[in-house]
């Protein structure tokens, strides 16, 4: 129960700071529906090449929602950082609150942004005139594999924020993983447009996972292997990551 | 009293080979107005940090509020509070949320919680700026407001790592104020480091100066100064330029009864006498025999400084002064 209430009041916390921070809520809505209408215009003329059957908007919808989990992962990250380096972690540790609901709180926070972030994109997607072939449960699923995406890469960014302390190396390191991440999956474009070695990287990049099932229940046509093994993969990635940042987390309140 | 800390050759090493406490012990009793005095880097706040769970010690034997540090730091956590020396709130919330969080985390719920925040705002005079951000307080209020938080379960023992560095004087005559009033009216035991000697002065009751991971001295700050031997009388001569005046004066002053110790300061001149009172009559009569006349006169309680020096042969200030000197001037 101590587990439970401390989430919420560290869920409260970091809710607040983030309403008390405009630009950084804004931002984080914006961005998203920026690169939507910006691809889904520039890149109009894709809807008639293989690998994208209907609009190119319909195509792109999942992809940006899948970026979505990934830029929201940094955030945890540099959120930790902030309370190492202000001492607030040490306040916290100097209380009774239960160790592992410092994760979490933080963690269902971020998990929260990308999902807020995610039902706007697909609601000005929707109003944008994609229809969603699976209807409120393919939403739902989309929103699952979002928050469980954004869980799994969390863990990057608060093993790399414990271990620098500095939000300079969150940033320059996310930025490096991101771009490749991204473009060379099947997020943002079909990859039957690229050349062999980046469609072998797409095949096996997990971001093409989480963004093949997100779009399989956008566009219809879901198959049972694309859903298994995309939770498969996110699954195998979390495991990687939690230990990582359990083991980290306890070297840093040890 | 029983002891409600007590500390047996406790060593602290940093990983990179710094021996930050070494072999220090020590006991505190309940009810007491504890402080470390010592100056920076002395090994106070290292000492704080271990006894309240936050670093871990490399020997010794630590118990705090009446559980072992190694077997029950929860308990002990519990039954603590701390003000750490970096104030630490969360500038986007507001004081009295600042608060509230910290009651809930230490799991305080309900009316209680409502209650216990209000009584604190009030104690601390933050009332009135509860519903303003933390962001937005002076670095007095922060203090009180981390002073308030470190309250909020009602500990019996609180710590406090240099809990006024950095304010002003108003400021921190306000958090003395907190403090004796937690001390004497709750019978809170207080645990202070400070390397303000004024401040030490005024609120320990009980004091061990620590140097270089080292306890040096421990008494009243009364018994401490007492082991000076004497108040110090300091003045300066008319024809302060003549050196065999001075010499000459500095040879009557000796003989004068009472006088311990006659040295050159600063280009006057400082005795040390038991009972200055009546040894500074004798040497004004005595030099005016000898037609010898001062131009400056004063007398002045030994202060914790003149333990520090008596002890380590360094002054507390000097040496923070000293390091600025030596500081490479960069354009």
């Amino acid at each position: 129960m101590t587990l439970l209430y401390d989430v919420d009041s560290l869920l409260q916390r970091y809710l607040t700071k983030l309403v008390r921070n405009p630009t950084l809520l804004a931002t984080n809505i914006v961005t998203p529906l920026l690169l939507l209408f910006l691809f889904s215009q520039l890149l109009q003329k894709l809807s008639v090449f293989p690998g994208v059957s209907g609009s190119y908007l319909a195509y792109l919808t999942p992809g940006i929602v899948i970026l979505n989990a990934m830029t929201c992962a940094s955030l945890s990250g540099v959120s930790m950082v902030n309370d190492l380096n202000s001492g607030f972690l040490s306040k916290m540790l100097l209380t009774q609150v239960s160790r592992p609901a410092i994760l979490l709180g933080r963690l269902l926070s971020d998990v929260s942004v990308s999902v807020l972030q995610s039902v706007i994109t697909i609601l000005v997607a929707m109003m944008m005139g994609v229809t969603i072939a699976y209807g409120l449960p393919g939403i739902l699923l989309i929103l699952a594999i979002v928050a469980f995406f954004e869980l799994a890469l969390s863990g990057v960014f608060l093993v790399i924020g414990m271990k620098s302390r500095k939000t300079e190396t969150i940033s320059a390191i996310g930025s490096v993983l991101f771009f490749p991440l991204v473009f060379v999956s099947s997020a943002m474009f079909p990859t039957s447009f690229f050349p062999d070695w980046a469609q072998t990287i797409s095949r096996y990049n997990p971001v093409s996972y989480a963004s093949d099932v997100a779009r399989e229940l956008v566009q219809g046509g879901l198959s049972l292997g694309t859903l298994v093994s995309a939770f498969l993969v996110i699954g195998a990635i979390s495991a990687v990551t939690i230990v990582a940042t359990l083991y980290q987390f306890r070297k840093v309140i040890s | 009293m029983p002891d409600i800390i007590t500390v047996d050759g406790l060593v602290v090493v940093y990983p990179d080979g710094t021996r930050a406490v070494s072999g220090i012990s020590f006991s505190v009793e309940e009810g007491e107005f504890f402080g470390f005095l010592g100056p920076n880097g002395a090994g106070k706040s290292t000492t704080i940090k271990t006894l309240t769970t936050l670093l871990k010690k490399t020997s010794g034997k630590v118990s705090v509020a009446g559980y072992d540090l190694d077997k029950s730091p929860e308990r002990i956590r519990s039954s603590i509070g701390v003000l750490s020396q970096e104030t630490s709130l969360d500038v986007d919330l507001t004081g009295r949320e600042n608060l509230r969080l910290q009651g809930r985390l230490q799991q305080l719920r309900g009316r209680a919680l409502d209650e216990r925040v209000d009584e604190l705002l009030k104690m601390v005079q933050l009332e009135d700026v509860a519903g303003k951000l933390a962001g937005r307080y002076s670095g007095g209020m922060r203090k009180r407001l981390d002073l308030a938080s470190a309250l909020i379960h009602k500990p019996k023992l609180l710590f406090l790592d240099e809990p006024t560095t950095g304010l002003d004087t108003q400021s921190r005559a306000a958090i003395w104020d907190y403090l004796e009033g937690l001390n004497r009216k709750e019978g809170i035991t207080i645990f202070l480091t400070t390397q303000y000697l004024e401040e030490a002065d005024r609120l320990c009751r009980q004091l061990s100066v620590i140097d270089r991971g080292q306890l040096i001295a421990r008494g009243s700050p009364s018994e401490l100064k007492g082991t000076v031997g004497g108040d110090s009388i300091t003045m300066t001569l008319k024809d302060g330029g003549d050196i065999t005046l001075k010499e000459k004066a500095k040879e009557i002053i000796k003989s004068v009864q009472g006088v311990t110790r006659v040295l050159d300061s600063d280009g006057g001149i400082v005795a040390y006498a038991k009972d200055a009172g009546q040894s500074i009559a004798d040497i004004v009569m005595a030099l005016d025999r000898n037609s010898i006349h001062p131009a400056s006169l004063g007398i002045s309680s030994p202060t914790l400084d003149d333990v520090f020096l008596h002890k380590t042969g360094r002054r507390i200030r000097s040496e923070e002064l000293g390091r600025r000197e030596t500081e490479p001037f960069l354009m």
